[in-house]
């Protein structure tokens, strides 16, 4: 009980992906709607999905995040036709990376929000804040 | 670095939510922020007065505003970088409303994240780079393909704008479809009449010596992009010179061949020189080759001999390759019908006298194959016609969408043979109605009405079989219900789907334009930008988009027109937005990944140098190939590495 208790007092840090054209525009549409969701997560503005380096998800490891997640436009969606696409080839193949790191996979999320989802955009970011809860700090390097 | 911190309360709707006092007293403890200024609405215009007068005033050499979203303001504050002649690109704009603000209701939780937000802002922007719109020199003219409704239309509505037109046709004869309709839905115009003025226009109008039009051509090569294409067109040789020839058809009675003419649906045939069909225009005739005697190595010379006018027919014209510069590309090449063979329970191609609408459509044109006579069944017609809507189409065995013109066609085609045929029955065979519009339901109500037009409903048009029945055309089908029933008729029209023309993939592949699922050459957007392809500078019109009727048509090559007038302005440059994709050329090693990844074929190589070069005028600035190069030498503007590595660092600690 005690234990339990106690990770649930951890506050996580959790750096977002948003593309410009649709997850963005979702998380615009949230605070429109005045939805609240945890403060946890940081969200970095990028043009595509398909931009997210794999370096800039260990960047915010390194930097102290204990969660990354990436929000992309859904499939045929992307406003750079096929970017979202790129986008999740590139987050698998990081997934597997991250397991050899002993970083957990549900560290590292990757979904598909549309302008007009704020309602899902709120779920999926808090769902995530009480993922990255439920797992506790990320160690690295014995930090 | 001298950076300047903007805070916008926008009126309470932040400052209730995030303490401005100590958001400043976290922000101005950074080394590199000079000031913090708080406002009540930046975006009101005292607000964007007070922020240039300050910027001019304290000359930061960066700027950062905490406010909206940039997705309502970005714009907004650059212009006012640019009037404090700040370099607009020099700035970065922070969400605390919509990303704080408005979700978090904790003020000091909230507090704490505007800060990390603005702190990774002034981390980031400190490596903004001065960013100017690349300036183009660009051909003012246009490539239109395909001389078709849509075609005309475009070409027309350019040149009466001043534009020169390059117009392709790979016909010997233009108008597309519908000059070979007698009468065209849903008032029963005459297709000719209403085209011909269209036609008469680009021939010989007030602008026609702005068009110039090339027959039996066909686009081969495209190299370039918006504002600079190089065009290849490969026009075949037509034997007669336009300039000499007067029309008067006097060569054709003497040519001694003749093959199936294609342009009355192989229903009748025509010689080697020809004019397509009576009426088609331009009003000179065609020799073609392949069923000519002299490219058969005879020294035939009946056609010139008849010839009245000297030096009309010229045996000596050569296939050739004609290279235009445009800046524009128009696609309006239009579509086919199904092929009802596929049916083969409907016995088309099989049994005697089941055509095509398309075939239909002919044989009632008074300047079709038969005059515009039904023949074959004496003086009264037909006793029975059936006309099965929807063959092939609303249907996944064969094609899956309904082209939304069939059904006017087949009500078309009952108002001609009630009108021409009074004593003859038609069967409408449909699995649906479609009549949409404000005057299309007209000759569908006119069917309905009229006493001698029956409706029937088939569940499914495998379940037609058609056969010979006592010489007649036994139409077995089955309602709903499931239950089988028997219909006679003398003649079937087949009503199928309009789908894409066997070359449009072809061509796709040489203008390097998408395909949609079905064939269709794939739009930028299906609602808000369906003339648009999605290659900058090429556009798409009439039913090579989607199946469309004539109104469509022509709109689309409105539209198109109205596109290059507004974006490809004559006498002024093309701006080039910044945000960009650039390789290092000196440490490319020239591993193409960046080739494979560009959903804008933005990207070239440079065989001699064994390097990559990006395109500014097709790179759209997704990024995708920065994140992709594995020497990281890909530079994307505003979101490099660099800057994104540091937002990251700056938000985080």
């Amino acid at each position: 009980m005690n234990t339990k208790r106690k990770e649930n007092k951890f506050e996580p840090k959790i750096l977002g992906f948003l593309c410009n054209w649709c997850s963005y525009a979702a998380a615009d549409k949230a605070g429109t709607m005045q939805k609240p969701y945890p403060a946890n997560v940081h969200f970095i503005r990028i043009m595509c999905s398909g931009r997210v380096d794999p370096q800039f998800v260990l960047k915010a490891y390194e930097e102290g995040a204990d969660g990354v997640i990436i929000l992309a436009c859904h499939p045929g969606d992307c406003h750079y036709k096929e970017g979202n696409l790129k986008a999740v080839g590139r987050y698998n193949m990081l997934v597997r990376l991250l397991k050899q790191f002993g970083i957990e996979e549900e560290r590292c999320r990757f979904d598909y929000v549309s302008a007009s989802e704020g309602g899902k955009f709120v779920s999926v970011i808090t769902d995530m804040v009480d993922t990255v809860k439920e797992l506790g700090p990320l160690c690295l390097n014995g930090k | 670095m001298k950076i300047g911190v903007y805070f916008c309360k926008c009126g309470t709707n932040i400052s209730d939510r995030i303490d401005p006092q100590k958001v400043m007293e976290e922000i101005t403890k950074l080394k590199d922020v000079a000031y913090f200024e708080t406002v009540d609405f930046l975006c009101a215009e005292e607000g964007k007065e007070f922020l240039e007068k300050d910027l001019k005033k304290k000359k930061p050499m960066r700027v950062v505003i905490g406010a909206c979203s940039p997705r309502d303001h970005e714009k907004t504050f650059m212009n006012v970088l640019s009037k404090a002649a700040i370099n607009p690109y020099l700035m970065q704009m922070v969400n605390i409303r919509e990303h704080v603000a408005w979700v978090i209701s904790d003020i000091c939780k909230a507090s704490d994240k505007a800060s990390a937000y603005l702190k990774g802002a002034v981390a980031r922007v400190q490596l903004h780079e001065p960013l100017k719109p690349e300036e183009l020199n660009v051909c003012p003219d246009v490539l239109v393909i395909g001389a078709g409704p849509a075609g005309l239309k475009a070409s027309l509505s350019l040149t009466e704008a001043g534009r020169k037109v390059v117009l392709v046709e790979k016909n010997p004869v233009i108008g597309g479809m519908p000059v070979r309709y007698e009468e065209i839905f849903p008032n029963m115009e005459c297709g000719p009449c209403m085209l011909e003025p269209m036609l008469g226009d680009v021939l010989h109008g007030d602008n026609s010596e702005n068009i110039e039009l090339l027959t039996l051509s066909e686009v081969v090569e495209v190299a370039g992009y918006l504002g600079n294409f190089i065009v290849k067109i490969k026009q075949l040789p037509r034997y007669v010179n336009p300039e000499k020839c007067i029309g008067c058809r006097e060569c054709i009675e003497p040519c001694p061949v003749s093959a199936k003419n294609e342009f009355n649906c192989s229903l009748d045939e025509r010689k080697a020189i020809s004019f397509a069909f009576s009426g088609g225009l331009p009003n000179f005739p065609f020799i073609d080759d392949e069923v000519c005697l002299r490219t058969k190595g005879e020294n035939c010379r009946l056609c010139e001999d008849a010839c009245i006018v000297d030096d009309a027919i010229n045996f000596d014209d050569k296939k050739k390759v004609i290279e235009r510069n445009v800046g524009a590309i128009i696609v309006a090449v239009g579509a086919e019908l199904y092929d009802c063979s596929n049916l083969t329970n409907l016995g088309y191609g099989k049994l005697p006298n089941i055509y095509t609408s398309l075939e239909f459509e002919r044989i009632i044109a008074s300047n079709g194959p038969t005059e515009g006579e039904i023949q074959g069944f004496g003086k009264n017609g037909p006793r029975s016609i059936a006309i099965i809507h929807c063959a092939g189409s609303l249907d996944k065995n064969h094609i899956k969408y309904c082209s939304g013109t069939c059904c006017q066609s087949a009500f078309k085609f009952n108002q001609f043979i009630s009108k021409k045929l009074p004593n003859t029955k038609i069967f409408h065979f449909f699995k649906e109605i479609s009549v949409p519009g404000k005057e299309t339901f007209q000759l569908y109500n006119k069917a309905l009405n009229n006493p001698d037009s029956l409706f029937i409903r088939y569940r499914n048009i495998n379940e037609i079989d058609v056969s010979i029945e006592n010489g007649r055309l036994a139409i077995h089908y089955s309602f709903s219900s499931g239950k089988r029933c028997k219909s006679t008729a003398d003649m079937i029209i087949l009503c199928p789907p309009i789908i894409p023309s066997s070359d449009t993939a072809e061509l796709g592949s040489i203008l390097e334009i998408p395909a949609d699922r079905y064939g269709f050459f794939e739009e930028l957007h299906n609602r808000v930008d369906s003339v648009q392809s999605k290659l900058k500078g090429v556009y798409l019109t009439g039913s090579c988009q989607s199946p469309m009727d004539i109104q469509n048509a022509m709109n689309q090559g409105l539209a198109a027109s109205g596109y290059i007038l507004s974006g490809l302005p004559e006498g002024k440059k093309l701006e080039i937005e910044p945000i960009i994709a650039s390789v290092d050329e000196e440490r490319c090693s020239g591993c193409r990944v960046c080739i494979l990844v560009c959903p804008y074929k933005a990207i070239d190589f440079d065989e001699e140098k064994a390097k990559a070069t990006t395109n500014s005028v097709l790179c759209q600035g997704c990024g995708t190939c920065v994140a992709a190069c594995p020497a990281g030498v890909i530079k994307g503007n505003h979101f490099t590495a660099e800057e994104l590595l540091a937002e990251i660092q700056g938000v985080l600690t």
